[in-house]
């Protein structure tokens, strides 16, 4: 952990303007990431989870540049890529890839599988146009389809598959850090561990690091080296695996465990939950303060008003958390 | 490591042949028997565009006044017309203008249309609200009167520009008047026309340019220009050929309409609305002459309706149900 | 919960057949599905995308959109069949007697309306009520599913409120009519967990409160563990296990529920173990296989999986617990 981060998110911030009214007189701000602070090391598995609208897929996309970030940096092999151009972007986005989430938009409905995988290999020049067809079959191997399908049509295949597909896509560019962006939540359970486990694999083989942007918190707890928990822009808690599972600090990351429910029906009977009450707020108007005090069990005056600072308590946990620093401190 | 290969009999076939998404929507039109016989009928009217000139019996010019005004005959398919013109040939020339003005209107709209829509939809901003804010325009000024006006307006200068040049200069083609014609036709037509386009296929790349695959493609690294060419172009395409489909029929009602109202292409040219014109002013005493062209432009509007129709089905399966 | 095995069956679906019209001609997708669900019993219903579990239920009401249309089988409810009722009866039995949660809220409810009239809609249809006393048994109904200040809410258009909020509508609407019998159609899946917590706790809360009998259907295996009574398997259009929830997750008999179950993620996993994981994916409609549906991508499969559909059957010495499984079936027997 000591080590140099691989990717060094500081202070990023992402506000959307929305228009209003018949005649779009009105702006609004949408606060999606606010002040966002955390390393990502090589090989690991850092995983962003949170409820919608918490902003843990717009980090993903500001972080790789696919939307402009509002402020802040991101510092890859030296340079802060959300401040290039997409010109200059260019030879960064061979080596940070993304999947998505839905396995029916996710490829192009007019191109084989082929052309899909084959599409970055060529444009980025990491094949001649004779050694295609054997990098495409290798690819498509890797995410474990024959070689076959190069000349299908995404609606061929089944979600899992197309998934898949992506995967090989993202892998063609020979990458070293993917953003799965929710890349299993809309499988089926059966297929959702099948590309877990590919994804895993994948990581050994080619020691790929991955930000995990997921809701499932069962998957993450699975596959994560550490996690970051989001509410409404901001990072609530981030700490390692173990340390988050254990030893959740902040009351939204106890709520949100608590609310996981186990395949067990005899601990789901004994199981003391922890409900949180009303709703996420509108990131259009996020609360003053600490943004979670309005559903937070503890919540002081101090809560409402001020916001509290993001500190590391012992080695690798992060939190936000005014509660939290008063029982550190005293 | 190793990496479990996929069971992958229960989704797609071996012996099965690819299936690209054209492909697919081929055989799903033809099994629509309405769009296929709109289909049949629109190669039909283009075989006859084409060829007409050598199918028919009589020139479409010849007049024959001893034969004026007949009813329909073996002889005179679709009777003669008050200067003794074979009815059935003139229907047949008429196709052939009904064809040039259709596509070359259709054409120059498309182009307009389609390079201003995508345009607008892909760089968005203060471009894409100013060719939006022509499109509205446009579309906001009543057609005929705006074609009635360019062609009173700018007709008689242009006349009195190529009769001056012919005198300069004694070049031939500066006395050819149906290239004047077919200028403010063409031009007013396709001037009037461009918006929808437009508008559809900027719609079309507005929501193209949200979805995953063309984020994926820009996180590839790709240049805007393969983006558009290669993920956001064919896959708007679709609602365009339906589109077209639709608007070569209402591009023939709309030369029609303005030869009916002495704005499009003059006589002796033979076009269907010219016809119709003439035939309306006798048509108690001689029907056929009314007949003939009004059936055959319903024909062609109806066939290209049904093919558009049958290629929307054919190309949005979703939208069918 | 009482003994349902006692009584006669609140539900009874037997032989339940459905067909989809494809373009390679009719394909079955629901296959002679049987299905009980007792009085005041709450019964989960797991498969995956599908694998019909939602067909099934929209049949019972007949819903079922174009395309697709029941071949066969009985559904009796409450003593009728709710197959060969005519029209103006099972409209007594659509959000009467049956009511339905549907999954997604922000397309289920009625845009343009507002929520209270919504709610008061069945009420005067169904119930005979004058507008008023509708209205104030719609506000009765919102506090029911918690909704705070329901007297201001009443007139709330559905875009006004949270999706959590919505889908507490659509819960009201769902009990409008004190039915016997509530449908769920994975309720919660559009919805965040903490959102979700609250929705099984609403439910679990008002099950008791209103004694009625439950159907949750959902691919969530995890989330009906600490909810239901007991659980039915189906995969591709089949009932492969049925099982007191317990039972079920004790000893998962189906070689498809067991592989279901080892592919959650579990508490005690190491992290990034290899889950167990089931290869392959369910048969497209028109694609079913000829012996028992999951042989293609079961690990156990015999020769007389891929010739013979297998029936349920109950399991030995463990009461209430059926499974359609040959090699399941012999070993227990060897076993025993």
């Amino acid at each position: 952990m000591a080590a140099e981060p691989l990717i060094k998110v500081e202070n990023l911030v992402k506000h959307f303007v929305v228009r209003l009214g018949a005649f779009g007189e009105r702006g609004a701000t949408v606060y999606a990431v606010d002040d966002v602070n955390f390393d990502i090391f090589a090989g690991e598995t850092l995983s962003l989870v949170g409820e919608s609208g918490c902003g843990k897929s717009t980090t993903g996309f500001t972080l790789l540049n696919l939307q402009k970030a509002t402020s802040g940096k991101v510092i890859f092999q030296g340079e802060n890529i959300v401040s290039l151009n997409e010109k200059r972007m260019r030879p960064y986005r061979r080596e940070l890839q993304i999947v998505f989430q839905d396995p029916y938009s996710t490829l192009n409905p007019r191109m084989t599988i082929g052309e899909v995988v084959g599409e970055p290999i060529l444009f980025h020049k990491l094949a001649t146009k004779a050694e295609l067809p054997e990098k495409v079959t290798r690819l498509l191997a890797d995410v474990g389809l024959p070689a076959r399908f190069a000349s299908r049509y995404p609606h061929e295949l089944s979600g899992g598959q197309r998934q898949r597909v992506a995967i090989a896509r993202a892998l063609a560019c020979q990458p070293k850090f993917i953003v799965c962006d929710e890349a299993i939540s809309a499988l089926d359970v059966s297929v959702q561990a099948q590309i877990i486990n590919l994804l895993l694999d994948l990581q050994e083989k080619y020691g790929l690091t991955y930000l995990f942007i997921a809701h499932d918190l069962a998957v993450v707890r699975h596959i994560s080296d550490r996690v970051g928990v989001m509410y409404l822009g901001r990072l609530a808690e981030l700490a390692t695996r173990e340390q988050l599972f254990s030893n959740p600090l902040h009351p939204y990351t106890r709520a949100l465990l608590s609310a996981v429910p186990e395949a067990d029906p005899e601990l789901e009977k004994t199981r003391q939950r922890q409900i949180l009450v009303g709703d996420v707020p509108s990131p259009l108007a996020p609360p003053a303060g600490c943004r979670f005090h309005t559903r937070c069990p503890i919540a002081m005056d101090k809560c409402r008003a001020v916001v509290p600072e993001w500190r590391e308590v012992e080695t690798g946990h992060h939190v936000a958390c005014h509660a939290v620093e008063m029982e550190t401190a005293g | 490591m190793t990496i479990t290969p996929v069971n992958l009999s229960s989704t797609v076939a071996d012996d099965e042949p690819p299936v690209s998404l054209w492909r697919d929507a081929w055989h799903r039109l033809l099994r629509n028997k309405l769009a296929v016989a709109g289909l049949a009928v629109v190669i039909l009217l283009a075989f006859v565009a084409v060829f007409g000139p050598w199918l028919t019996p009589y020139d479409f010019l010849t007049q024959d006044l001893e034969a004026r005004n007949q009813a329909p005959s073996l002889a005179h398919l679709f009777g003669t017309d008050d200067l003794g013109r074979d009815v059935f040939s003139r229907v047949v020339y008429g196709t052939r203008t009904a064809f040039v003005v259709a596509i070359v209107v259709t054409t120059i709209a498309v182009a307009i249309g389609v390079t201003l829509g995508a345009m607008a939809g892909f760089f968005g901003g203060l471009f894409d609200r100013i060719v939006m804010w022509f499109t509205d325009m446009t579309m906001s000024v009543p057609n005929l009167l705006l074609v009635v006006v360019i062609n009173a307006s700018l007709k008689t200068p242009i006349t009195a520009w190529m009769e001056a040049r012919y005198q300069a200069t004694l070049n031939p083609f500066y006395r050819e008047t149906i290239w004047v014609d077919f200028l403010l036709v063409f031009g007013s037509m396709a001037l009037i026309s461009w918006p929808p386009y437009a508008r559809l296929v900027r719609a079309q790349v507005l929501s193209i340019r949200g979805r995953p695959y063309v984020t994926a493609a820009r996180a590839l690294g790709l240049t805007n220009r393969l983006i558009l060419m290669r993920y956001i172009v064919p896959n708007a395409i679709g609602p365009l050929i339906v589109s077209v489909s639709a608007g070569l029929g209402t591009a023939m009602v709309l030369e029609s309409a303005f030869s009916f109202l002495g704005v499009g292409v003059n006589p002796p040219t033979p076009s269907w609305g010219n016809m119709i014109s003439d035939g309306l002013r006798v048509w108690q005493h001689y029907p056929h002459l009314l007949a003939a062209p009004a059936a055959v432009l319903g024909l062609a509007t109806v066939a290209f309706s049904f093919l558009g129709d049958g290629l929307n089905d054919a190309l949005n399966p979703r939208g069918s149900k | 919960m009482t003994a349902p095995e006692i009584q006669k069956p609140l539900l009874d679906v037997r032989g339940l057949t459905i067909e989809i019209e494809t373009r390679r001609g009719p394909a079955i997708i629901v296959d002679g599905i049987n299905l009980t669900v007792g009085k005041g019993e709450t019964v989960g219903v797991v498969g995956e995308s599908g694998c019909g579990k939602s067909l099934t239920m929209l049949s019972l009401v007949r819903l079922l959109p174009n395309k697709i249309k029941v071949k066969g089988g009985t559904a009796e409810f409450a003593g009728r069949d709710l197959l060969k009722m005519s029209k103006s009866e099972l409209r007594q039995v659509r959000g009467g007697k049956i009511g339905f949660v549907f999954q997604d809220p922000m397309t289920s409810l009625n845009p343009v309306m507002r929520i209270g009239d919504q709610l008061c809609e069945p009420l005067i249809y169904h119930r005979n009520m004058s507008k008023a006393d509708a209205g104030k048994r719609a506000i009765e109904l919102l506090r029911l599913v918690g909704i705070p200040g329901p007297e201001q809410r009443i007139t709330a258009y559905p875009h006004e409120l949270s999706g959590g909020m919505r889908q507490r509508v659509m819960i009201a609407m769902g009990l409008a009519c004190d039915p016997e019998l509530l449908i769920a159609d994975e309720p919660t899946t559009a919805l965040d967990v903490t959102i979700q917590a609250q929705i099984v706790d609403l439910v679990k809360d008002l099950r008791k409160k209103l004694n009625m009998s439950v159907v949750w259907i959902t691919h969530d295996l995890a989330l009906i563990a600490g909810l239901v009574d007991r659980v039915a398997v189906l995969y591709a259009g089949t009932v492969v296990e049925d099982a007191p929830v317990g039972e079920l997750f004790a000893r998962p008999t189906h070689p498809y529920t067991r592989g279901l179950l080892a592919s959650i993620p579990k508490l005690s996993d190491e992290r990034a173990s290899r889950l167990s994981s089931i290869g392959g994916t369910p048969p497209e409609p028109g694609r079913r296989p000829k012996g028992c549906p999951f042989a293609p991508r079961c690990a156990l499969a015999e020769s007389i999986c891929h010739e013979r559909v297998p029936v349920l059957e109950p399991v030995a010495g463990h009461s209430g617990h059926r499974v359609a499984c040959f090699v399941a079936q012999r070993q227990l027997k060897e076993a025993a």
